[in-house]
């Protein structure tokens, strides 16, 4: 056989051009798949590589982030971190997930680009949002929106076999404008697999979960755990949503490449309590619990004081739903299924204001490539026409957007009203793109009386008529 | 979804015998008939296989990256992608995607050991570019469903050697492997078969 010859040839071409690599990357080089995307510039950075903000030019109203991935200079091909995260996001499909529309590769460089419905917001610019520029809580009302949905596509992946393993705030998108406004999608399952027979331990991918969000079966060394770890920054996720603070901020010792983390236990205990076996039956198999007596188990915290570092009283469902999500043994910890049944998610009745969040920042120097220009990046608010800016400009960039939760859909549909319409507190008389006035949710009122209590009737209604809903509503404005 | 078979994308892309056994144009072109084809496809199967053991992976990242090779050359020539390059890949590829990776440097090494011959010599860069080609050809669709579970492994290691994979439910290749080990066996299996209700025509046909 001479199989070989065009395959060499192949490679050869590969050779000649990925040197090519240089700074002055016109479109022209660019490889077909690329010209169907108006780049807006870079919107993120993390270890796998860059986050870019892109247009689809056929249809301009669409918005993608795309993710480039960085080659892996030891000679790994693609990253792990990237046929995870295409393997599961191939496979699934939920509102409460972010949605993979393509996967793009570029021989020239050996580069892989995923694209994805992008999202306006995060819950960590969320929460800084609240605390750094309104100084105000996050109404109770979506806080309940955000964690219910959140719940909702976690127990989609849980009830799959997938544990994302690295929940937190950033990691949890909001949509802005557009039909799924206030959506919450879970993104980034670099660290997300199926854990249904697994053929090596769990404890063999290394490190998982950013530290302050990290179970404490984790931090002390499980070689083999559940979706619990989830639920547990779940738990960390509600309370930050509640206080605008990390609830367990502890500070992280980066040369251990174990994921024992002295003053993150510490942190915890302090708040919680210290362990015990009787609560905890199968600490006293945990590797540091074992080892490490005289750190871990010498100190004595046994004020619980969770209920006044969130502020609530112990018998505020919230609180219980909160403590279910904190519990220790990850064998009683509450499940995403069982959390979503919780008496602190029944429906309420939302807030009467609203906040504009601000847009993504986009850095419009900085090219696929991954090159910037001269100028200083500039930062969206405000400021989008900057170098690329150019047509790609969308004009209402500058202007924060009111955002609306939506989700619940247990609830009956009347009732629905309370939940898709307006919300959010502080910045009274903030604009919106339309100057629509936002008391969205009076026309809604007079059905929800009624069907409060509703909530454990079959009342689960379907994605289609929150969106019809949601759409109605914006033409009544 | 990902641990559901049957709204896996595994299940949707079950293709017909027919389908699988359509050799490429340009293999044609060659000279490639359907048995050279076959043929070819159950070497670079025992080639995986015999590259597993060396690098020590389990049985079912051998069968992913068998599934892998297959899935692969329904949609591309041999001509185009040598399959003395394209099975070492899946196997890496495979090694990954099952989290439990191989490194690229480790499979030259012992591809080399295998085999003196220089056309299967490949390097590791030929490996990495060759992957990114493999996932392509995929559509992006690596969770693959097996027939293990606790079944006895000789046998449905053996169903790897043809396209069943490609072709029906995981269950049913489980099945079919148990009709043939009770017909070798001599025990009358007719009644329990049909409590369980299954198409006997597709597990005779895979017999």
């Amino acid at each position: 056989m001479e199989e070989e010859e065009p395959q060499k040839k192949m490679s050869n071409r590969g050779n000649n051009t990925g040197g090519g690599n240089n700074s002055n990357i016109n479109s022209s080089n660019r490889p077909e798949w690329l010209q169907q995307y108006d780049l807006i510039g870079k919107i993120g950075e993390g270890t796998y590589g860059l986050v870019f903000l892109a247009k689809i030019k056929s249809n301009r109203s669409k918005s993608i982030a795309i993710k480039k991935f960085k080659q892996s200079k030891d000679g790994d091909g693609v990253s792990p971190t990237a046929i995870r995260e295409i393997m599961l996001l191939r496979e699934i499909s939920h509102e409460n997930v972010v949605k993979l529309v393509n996967v793009h590769i570029n021989h020239m460089d050996m580069s892989l680009y995923l694209a994805f419905d992008y999202a306006e917001h995060d819950l960590y610019e969320i929460i800084r949002h609240h605390r750094d520029k309104v100084n105000q809580a996050i109404n109770q009302y979506t806080v309940k929106s955000i964690l219910w949905q959140l719940l909702n596509g976690l127990n989609y992946l849980h009830s799959n076999w997938i544990m994302h393993r690295d929940l937190k705030p950033s990691n949890i998108l909001v949509m802005g404008d557009g039909e799924e406004q206030g959506v919450v999608k879970i993104a980034d399952f670099g660290l997300a697999r199926i854990y249904q027979a697994p053929l090596k331990a769990l404890s063999d991918n290394g490190v998982v979960v950013t530290i302050w969000y990290r179970a404490p079966e984790l931090l002390l060394g499980a070689k083999h755990y559940t979706s619990a770890v989830d639920m547990w920054a779940v738990g960390c996720i509600f309370a930050e949503l509640l206080t605008l603070k990390p609830l367990f901020q502890g500070q992280e010792v980066k040369a251990t490449p174990n994921p024992f983390q002295l003053d993150q236990l510490d942190k915890i205990f302090k708040v919680l309590g210290h362990p015990t076996v009787d609560k905890w039956p199968t600490l006293a198999h945990l590797p540091h619990w074992q080892s490490d007596q005289q750190h871990i188990q010498g100190h004595k915290y046994d004020s619980p004081g969770l209920y006044s570092v969130v502020h609530l009283s112990p018998k505020n469902p919230a609180y219980d739903l909160l403590s279910k999500m904190l519990e220790y043994d990850p064998r009683k910890r509450i499940t995403a299924a069982q959390a979503l049944e919780h008496d602190a998610l029944v429906p309420s009745q939302p807030g009467e204001k609203i906040v504009n969040y601000p847009t993504r920042p986009v850095d419009t120097n900085t090219d696929f490539e991954g090159t910037t220009s001269l100028q200083p990046a500039q930062h969206a608010s405000g400021n989008v026409s900057g170098a690329m800016g150019g047509p790609h400009v969308m004009p209402n960039r500058s202007v924060p957007r009111p955002m609306h939760m939506v989700g619940m859909q247990r609830m009956q549909q009347q009732s629905m009203a309370a939940y898709n319409i307006a919300n959010q507190a502080g910045m009274g008389g903030a604009m919106n793109p339309g100057n629509i006035p936002m008391q969205r949710g009076v026309a809604a009122q007079p059905h929800q009386q009624q069907q409060q209590e509703g909530r454990n009737g079959d009342a689960r209604i379907s994605t289609t008529e929150i969106k019809a809903f949601l759409s109605l509503q914006q033409c009544i404005a | 979804m990902a641990t559901d078979f049957w709204t896996s994308t595994h299940y949707k892309q079950l293709l017909d015998q027919e389908e699988v056994d359509v050799v490429h144009s340009l293999d044609k072109e060659r000279g490639i008939t359907l048995e050279d084809f076959k043929l070819i496809k159950l070497h670079m199967t025992n080639y995986i296989a015999r590259l597993a053991q060396n690098v020590k992976v389990r049985q079912r990242v051998v069968a992913t990256a068998v599934t892998y090779m297959r899935r692969a050359y329904t949609r591309r020539s041999m001509t185009e992608y040598d399959p003395r390059l394209v099975a070492p890949t899946c196997l890496y590829l495979a090694s990954k995607a099952e989290e439990s990776t191989v490194q690229a440097r480790l499979l030259v090494f012992y591809i080399k050991k295998l085999h003196s011959d220089e056309k299967y010599r490949y390097e590791i860069k030929e490996i990495l570019e060759m992957e990114m080609k493999i996932l392509e050809a995929l559509n992006y669709y690596l969770v693959v469903f097996h027939p293990y579970r606790g079944l006895s492994q000789g046998l449905i290691n053996d169903s790897y050697r043809m396209d069943l994979i490609l072709i029906y439910p995981p269950h049913l290749i489980a099945l079919a492997c148990i009709y043939v080990v009770c017909m070798l066996k001599d025990k009358d299996n007719t009644a329990w078969f049909e409590q369980l209700r299954v198409d006997m025509n597709s597990v005779r046909i895979q017999s």
